[in-house]
């Protein structure tokens, strides 16, 4: 290991700084097909064998935030078991039936769907599991499939900070930098309204002409046809229908959230047993086990940052352009966490500013509730502006675009780059209001 | 005289009168042609993935799709069946308009499929309407022909017939 030559600080600090700004770098392009998982903890493998952070720090360091790992495990988990239980489909089938064979009312349920899904289960249950089963739904209806897809995708994070379970970035976050509930739905409820308000608003206006129309509610199987097991359903719903007070009194009671995400998903696990609606090898497929090694290779590799005062000069850097006015806290923090989430993605956008965010203790309480919220915000709103994915897909669609290659999803890219800054905008302003 | 019909889902009715207006005058040879957009299944290919997991492939490597395509999963699958059966209906339907036609099915970009279909099937004649009438209203004036008729309209390699809703208390127009 490089510690036993005994490098001089300046150094060890460059070489951290250089091998995370690689790391970013990876996550950014992606190169030899490595998913994100790999290049963060070869990131931290690195530190580690050069002796750029010690162990025992590292496995510190991943220890104290125990709570995100677990509230991952645990939303994963219910969002699977849901779907499971047919839950979603079942959602999906009674927003059409409540629209009245009404077009445009149908789109209004998806939206108010969308936020329900967001609410509870967090984001990527509404735009992973709810999307295709609204493009099902929708091409049974014998409706244009776009604007409802459309819905689905953006109100996944236009609504994910209506509560701090609404969105695991808001964990990430809130574990280092604790909001109270009251604080957090003072400053974040009213936002979240308003960016609902305008993104369903738009999406109204642009696809004004494809939603006048009306479909033939026949088409459409009943609510039960989409249930698999009767019994199960129940079970879940009542499971569900107790976890969502809990959580509340959890994030009101500062009681860990991941313990309630995670005594849910045992329920439901315990339920699916049961009936023998999954076996333990499908309920593990339904987790995404990398993103644990995304996380704790990032949680590494911004603490060697950290280490060396790099992250702090970058939290001076947020904090003086705020010029230390409330105002400024949440229009800097908004506008640098939604650039940043775009650049390397929200997960390490989030980590980075947990770490940056530790300069602005002594800030007044004004300017630290304004900084926390409005990193939320932008961590969770940023990712509309390109909803198509990270740098990399843009990257590869302009080059198929350049081949004369027939791509879609630069639809999804001209929506965003419209909506998204109008929502941060007024969504920031509000906050500054409530400050 | 062989006539491609274009089928979007709303349009069987007036084909179906179209059609006998041509019937009455001489024998025709009848295709109804239905054909499955992919480009709704590609945009949500091309949904971010949130935290490690996509909506169709959960554990695909990133970036371009690989050559040879994994096994659909559950949720792919029952796409392509939605999409399978709703194109099923909408062909059965038409049928009920004209009884001797012929029924083709196709995926992809419906304008593209529209125009080389038609030259394959050496046609004489392309049927379709300015737009899927989703409203409830037809409206006449600009913006009334939608992306696959102009494209159609444009690229055909026989006549064109473009269905247009009557309007007539639109008129006279003003300028």
């Amino acid at each position: 290991m490089l510690s036993i030559f005994h490098l001089p600080e300046f150094w060890k600090a460059l070489l951290s700084s250089l091998i995370a700004l690689l790391t970013l770098a990876g996550i950014m392009i992606r190169p030899f097909r490595w998913n994100e998982a790999r290049t963060a903890m070869s990131g931290a493998a690195l530190l580690l064998f050069l002796g750029l952070i010690s162990p025992r720090d590292a496995l510190f360091t991943l220890l104290r935030d125990w709570n995100t790992f677990f509230f991952f495990l645990g939303m994963m988990a219910l969002s699977a078991f849901a779907e499971t239980a047919c839950l979603f489909d079942w959602l999906g089938v009674q927003a059409a039936r409540l629209a009245g064979e009404s077009a445009a009312r149908l789109f209004l349920n998806v939206f108010l769907l969308g936020t329900f899904i967001s609410m509870l289960f967090s984001n990527d249950a509404t735009a992973l599991i709810l999307t295709p089963i609204v493009y099902v739904l929708v091409t049974k209806l014998r409706l244009p499939a776009l604007p409802y897809l459309f819905a689905c995708t953006f109100i996944a994070d236009s609504a994910s900070f209506l509560l701090p379970i609404s969105n695991p970035i808001n964990i990430i976050i809130l574990s280092h930098h604790p909001l109270n509930l009251p604080a957090f739905l003072r400053l974040l409820l009213l936002p979240s309204v308003v960016v609902i308000a305008i993104n369903v608003g738009v999406f109204f206006f642009l696809y004004r002409r494809q939603l006048e129309g009306s479909f033939d509610v026949a088409r459409l199987s009943s609510p039960q046809a989409a249930i698999k097991h009767k019994a199960y359903f129940r079970y879940t719903c009542c499971v569900l229908a107790l976890i969502a007070p809990a959580y509340l009194a959890a994030a009101a009671g500062r009681f860990p959230l991941s313990a309630v995400a995670m005594a849910g998903a045992t329920l439901l696990l315990a339920g699916a047993f049961y009936w023998r609606r999954t076996t333990l090898r499908q309920a593990g497929r339904g987790i995404s086990w990398s993103i644990f090694g995304f996380i704790a290779g990032m949680f590494i590799v911004v603490r060697a940052v950290e280490r060396t005062g790099l992250t702090t000069k970058f939290g001076n850097l947020l904090l003086h352009l705020s010029r230390g006015s409330s105002f400024g806290a949440v229009m800097v923090g908004t506008a640098g966490a939604a650039l940043g989430t775009n650049l390397i993605n929200n997960v390490p956008m989030a980590v980075v500013m947990n770490s940056a965010l530790v300069s602005i203790q002594n800030a007044s309480p004004g300017v630290r509730q304004g900084f926390i919220a409005a990193t939320m915000f932008g961590c969770d709103l940023g990712p509309n502006l390109t909803t198509v994915g990270s740098l990399a897909t843009v990257l590869w669609l302009l080059i198929l675009r350049h081949r004369n290659v027939d791509v879609s999803g630069l639809d999804y890219f001209k929506v965003g780059i419209v909506v998204t800054p109008l929502m941060l905008f007024a969504g920031a302003l509000t906050m500054w209001l409530l400050l | 005289m062989r006539v491609l019909c274009c089928l979007d889902g709303t349009n069987a009715a007036r084909i179906g009168t179209a059609l006998r207006m041509f019937a009455a005058v001489q024998p025709l040879t009848v295709g109804m042609l239905h054909v499955t957009d992919t480009r709704p299944r590609e945009d949500i290919d091309l949904i971010r993935e949130r935290f490690g997991r996509h909506p169709l492939h959960p554990h695909r490597a990133p970036g371009p799709p690989p050559e040879h395509l994994p096994r659909p999963s559950p949720r792919e699958e029952e796409i392509y069946e939605a999409e399978k059966a709703s194109a099923e209906e909408i062909l059965k339907e038409s049928r009920g308009y004209c009884a001797g036609a012929a029924t083709i099915t196709r995926e992809g970009r419906p304008e593209l499929e529209i125009v080389n279909l038609a030259a394959e099937w050496s046609a004489d004649l392309v049927i379709l309407c300015s737009r899927a009438a989703y409203q409830s209203r037809d409206k006449i004036g600009p913006k009334s022909v939608g992306h696959v008729a102009r494209f159609v309209v444009d690229h055909a390699p026989c006549p064109v017939l473009l269905l247009r809703p009557t309007a007539r208390d639109h008129f006279p127009i003003g300028r």
